[in-house]
């Protein structure tokens, strides 16, 4: 069968039917998760996480809500390639998306005591309990839209 | 190696909605299925306190060894696990290494075809619920207790 991601192709499972106790779960997770962290690092977490994990629901959904928190269009833009764009991320931007990618991409290593030690050093502990609950629920997330292949929102298209 | 926080010291909400996800995706699965997916799991994301904890829950459960001994090769042992087996592991390992490629046809059909549709949905789930919990326990160093 070929790789495509149009409508014709996309019969996969629809898990929030057959499993609707994970959906409500996930959303309980994902307000716990939320707490106590800026919506603009939430959005900068979850759409980074989303490049690397290759949701494209996840990266429609979050970029569009990250718009409407007036999260800057360059920010976006760059995002990809935070490590090379200077002072257009403040210090706790990077520190959390340093540890984020290292979250997401635990098969190449774990998460070195660099990374983590940057994040201890902008955030207090339960602002990096926050950031690394919200990394690790958009993983989540990303694990079951990609899985059952959700498409971005029909209305979009 | 310096100490790290205690998730669920800090975010106790958030410990408590992964307890959660955890006892929703364990129904209607087989336990003995559903450790196999968490120890592949845990193997590939490298969480020594997962890894430890799940084989030996395994073991009480009486799980054969040689089972355990092969997982990370169970592709090539394959007369070793069922077909149910094999096609969750497939997905499992995609599921786990979305970085690299997405989740293919083949193996989301394998296990299709293994599994009725509520069966596939618990496995899906166990094995985001298991990513989530590696990310925890490597993130902030869980350490696996002497046995």
């Amino acid at each position: 069968m070929t790789q495509t991601l149009n409508n014709t192709t996309t019969d996969r499972l629809k898990i929030y039917n057959t499993s609707p106790e994970l959906y409500d779960a996930m959303m309980a997770l994902s307000n716990a998760s939320a707490k106590d962290i800026d919506p603009e690092l939430g959005e900068l977490i979850k759409i980074r996480a989303s490049q690397i994990n290759h949701c494209a629901f996840c990266l429609d959904m979050h970029m569009r809500d990250a718009r409407k928190h007036g999260v800057s269009e360059q920010k976006l833009d760059v995002l990809a390639a935070w490590e090379e764009a200077g002072s257009l991320f403040s210090e706790r931007e990077r520190a959390a998306l340093a540890l984020t990618e290292a979250i997401t991409e635990l098969g190449n290593g774990h998460v070195a005591d660099e990374v983590y030690a940057r994040a201890a050093a902008v955030f207090s502990e339960r602002e990096l309990g926050q950031v690394i609950a919200m990394a690790v629920t958009i993983n989540a997330w990303n694990r079951i839209n990609v899985t059952i292949r959700l498409e971005p929102r029909a209305s979009l298209k | 190696m310096s100490r790290r926080i205690n998730l669920n010291r800090v975010s106790p909400e958030v410990y408590e909605a992964v307890v959660a996800l955890n006892t929703a995706a364990a129904k209607d699965l087989d336990p003995d299925l559903a450790e196999l997916i968490k120890i592949r799991a845990s193997q590939m994301n490298h969480c020594a306190f997962c890894i430890d904890m799940h084989t030996h829950d395994a073991r009480k459960r009486g799980m054969n060894e040689q089972k355990l001994t092969l997982l990370p090769a169970w592709q090539e042992a394959e007369g070793l696990y069922t077909e149910q087996e094999q096609a969750a592991l497939a997905l499992t390992e995609e599921m786990t290494d979305l970085t690299r490629k997405h989740v293919s046809d083949e193996v989301y059909d394998r296990a299709a075809a293994a599994f009725d549709e509520r069966e596939l949905g618990q496995v899906i789930a166990m094995a985001l619920t298991i990513n989530a919990w590696n990310r925890i326990g490597v993130t902030t160093r869980l350490r696996a207790p002497k046995r």
